[in-house]
């Protein structure tokens, strides 16, 4: 007897304990979050196809590829590429880019643009970049560029007229140089 | 000491905050030689002068008025008429510069932009038509300006002021 009462006293309670939930207000939880970072200046360097020359392949990035295509001293050249000098010796051809160098939270107006040759040109090969000769260490093309803006780059590119093995460039194979660039905050 | 040590932090952190910030990138440039060769004409001392084009691969050659036995202009040349024919010549400089080739030399043909039936014309002593080239040269020297024979043999029968008009195509091709 004294057992079945205490069996029912303890339902009673459990009814009690676990049928309150199921009327009271769906619950809720808030919490704050103390979020904080830090902003990290910097700037980066991306080429761009510029209208009036080649199109770029991977244009946007800071890897991108220019192809002049196949150029000639008498020949037709790719869209893009004009020949710009011919004399006995040589030849110049050029395309334009773009190079674009994008801040954030400097106080820096203006960059300096580096370019350099990544490697030994192939024979008979020059490089100008808006008339800068370039060279295996690195020579200032732009002391006060612009941030943010597309800015435009003649590429020359100028030929030996003499023949592969006197002295010209290999002919009738594609002839690859890297140039390197840096932009450097003033 | 402490002191030292806050002012020696302080200035490397100034340091790194100050240092100039850079940006890298790499363009891959890729071009491809040809060999090529340009064809130019040009005034021979001893010829006709052009009318236009002296210097240029589109030039015009006036031969003026000619005749089987009558005076000829300046720098046309005539040998003896046949019973039937006259032929007219004037020497015209040709240049064919080369770039980024080996080629030695080249070969020079001409070829008649369109038919004529009735007159005969050559380069150097090699007849053409507009149906087969005539060779002008076939050891031609580059760079340098090479004195080509013009000629037009007109037959007797042509009416006085018959007006002959043609275009010569001439083509240099690498050896």
């Amino acid at each position: 007897m004294k057992n079945r009462l205490t069996i029912r006293m303890l339902m009673a309670t459990g009814l009690l304990l676990f049928g309150l939930p199921l009327f009271a207000q769906k619950p809720t939880a808030t919490g704050t979050i103390n979020a904080q970072l830090v902003n990290k200046n910097g700037i980066a360097l991306v080429f761009d196809s510029d209208p009036g020359g080649v199109t770029l392949g991977s244009a946007g990035t800071s890897a991108a590829t220019l192809n002049f295509g196949t150029i000639s001293a008498f020949g037709p050249l790719s869209t893009g590429v004009t020949r710009t000098s011919l004399t006995a010796a040589n030849f110049t051809v050029r395309t334009i880019f773009d190079v674009q160098v994008i801040q954030g939270g400097l106080t820096s107006t203006t960059y300096t643009l580096r370019a350099q040759l990544a490697s030994v040109l192939p024979t008979g090969f020059s490089f100008k970049i808006d008339g800068v000769t370039l060279a295996n260490g690195n020579t200032n093309i732009q002391t006060n560029g612009a941030y943010n803006v597309d800015v435009s780059h003649n590429l020359d590119l100028t030929v030996s007229t003499a023949a592969p093995g006197a002295g010209g460039p290999a002919v009738g194979t594609a002839l690859t140089t890297v140039i390197n660039f840096q932009a450097s905050a003033n | 000491m402490r002191k030292l040590l806050v002012i020696f932090a302080a200035a490397v952190m100034i340091t790194s905050l100050a240092a100039a910030q850079t940006a890298t990138g790499n363009l891959t440039v890729t071009a491809t030689v040809a060999g090529s060769i340009n064809l130019v004409f040009n005034n021979d001392a001893n010829g006709v002068q052009l009318t236009s084009g002296d210097g240029t691969n589109a030039a015009s050659l006036n031969f003026g008025t000619v005749s089987a036995f009558g005076t000829l202009p300046t720098g046309v040349s005539r040998p003896t008429p046949t019973a039937t024919t006259f032929t007219v010549s004037t020497p015209v400089d040709v240049q064919v510069n080369k770039t980024n080739s080996a080629s030695a030399n080249y070969t020079l043909v001409a070829q008649l932009t369109t038919a004529d039936a009735t007159n005969t014309w050559a380069v150097n002593g090699s007849a053409f038509t507009n149906a087969s080239a005539g060779t002008a040269t076939a050891t031609g020297a580059y760079g340098s300006k090479v004195p080509v024979a013009l000629a037009i043999t007109i037959p007797f029968t042509t009416a006085d002021s018959t007006v002959i008009s043609n275009v010569v195509n001439f083509t240099a091709t690498a050896n």
